[in-house]
């Protein structure tokens, strides 16, 4: 057998057993997302995508880092967004550059120990859930859960 | 090539197990370099499923120079709380042309590949593999397993630290299946790969950067 043919079958064992438990994931549980879900999707129909989603003054809690301290002391919003896929500093770049290019957001910082997207709105400004999902998916990740009044803890 | 090949080369394998496809609106830098050849590949991702770059990589033991428009499409991605899986197809379309004095000039050249990893804060377990062909400089297949253990789990722009090893087959190499030890390094947009093959003496050198 060549290199080639041991390449292909070994790549085919691979992939169609992994696409057809994606298949069977996208059907039973919302712990997958494929790139051919089309994410902009999520910016229309967001409660089609997200059925996890919650909006709820949740045990969440947002860790500070001293510019989200300086966000916050000047009387801005804090979000908490539990992200699934988060496990390397790649990962929290990625959200960094996204969310700290908006002008909403007047501090960010992903903690990868709680896996959270913190975020410290400006006064004159929010985000809608929708538009934090999307965001998300364009770093590559996406959100199970949105805290809007987490309990603010020190790092 | 006949077309049925082709066709499967669609669903074949590639190169760099570094995440092919970044944010949008992100570009990276992918430099590798392993006992077959040295590479480098800047990407700029428009989308959240696709990514294109520009690839230059010296095949040193054959002595040409495959320069490429590659693009990347990820195909399917998991996520977990704990847990990322990821399923890219790439391929690539170019030019190869000789280098240190081989006689064969240049031709059209182009590759297909998979890749695949599944990564948590501690463990790592990616494959890839690739099909080149280069014309009248030949073609060649590769494929490599990577496995990592991370001693301890670095929270957001510390170092982290992970302990790899790789094993790769690729054609035409006197040892086809050879087994490389590595350390990758990893803090914020930065990631540096040190090892060294066992059973092809030769160092393995990979950095990737996001900007």
């Amino acid at each position: 057998m060549t290199l080639f043919t041991q390449t292909l079958s070994i790549s085919l064992l691979l992939i169609v057993p992994m696409l057809a438990l994606a298949q069977h994931d996208h059907h039973e549980t919302h712990g997958s997302h494929s790139a051919l879900d089309h994410p902009e999707a999520h910016m229309h129909h967001p409660a089609q995508e997200q059925p996890e989603q919650t909006d709820a003054e949740g045990p969440a809690e947002m860790t500070t880092t001293a510019e989200i301290e300086a966000a916050l002391a000047d009387g801005g919003k804090p979000v908490v967004a539990e992200v699934l896929g988060v496990v390397c500093d790649f990962c929290a770049t990625a959200m960094n550059k996204i969310f700290g290019a908006r002008e909403e957001v007047a501090a960010v910082y992903v903690d990868l120990d709680t896996k959270a997207l913190n975020l410290v709105l400006r006064p004159e400004y929010d985000l809608d859930d929708s538009t934090i999902e999307m965001l998300a998916v364009q770093a590559g990740y996406r959100i199970a859960a949105i805290h809007r009044n987490p309990a603010i803890a020190a790092r | 090539m006949k077309p049925v090949l082709w066709a499967l080369l669609l669903l074949a394998p590639v190169t760099g197990l570094a995440r092919p496809v970044s944010y949008v609106g992100g570009w990276t830098l992918i430099e590798e370099s392993n006992r077959q050849s040295t590479s480098a590949l800047v990407h700029y991702t428009p989308t959240p499923a696709w990514s294109v770059g520009l690839r230059n990589e010296w095949m040193r033991d054959t002595d040409y120079l495959l320069t490429a428009i590659q693009p990347t499409y990820l195909l399917k991605r998991w996520f977990g709380r704990d847990y990322q899986a990821n399923i890219y197809l790439h391929g690539g379309l170019g030019v190869a042309t000789a280098t240190s004095g081989n006689p064969l000039g240049s031709t059209a050249a182009g590759f297909a590949g998979v890749m695949a990893d599944w990564e948590t804060r501690r463990l790592f377990a990616g494959y890839n593999a690739r099909y080149l062909d280069a014309g009248h400089f030949g073609d060649s297949a590769m494929q490599v397993f990577r496995f990592g253990w991370a001693p301890y789990e670095g929270d957001t722009n510390e170092l982290h630290t992970w302990l790899m090893l790789e094993v790769d087959q690729r054609s035409g190499l006197e040892d086809s299946v050879s087994i490389t030890p590595l350390l990758r390094f990893f803090k914020g947009p930065a990631l540096l790969e040190l090892g060294f093959n066992l059973t092809d003496p030769s160092p393995l050198i990979n950095f990737t950067f996001r900007f």
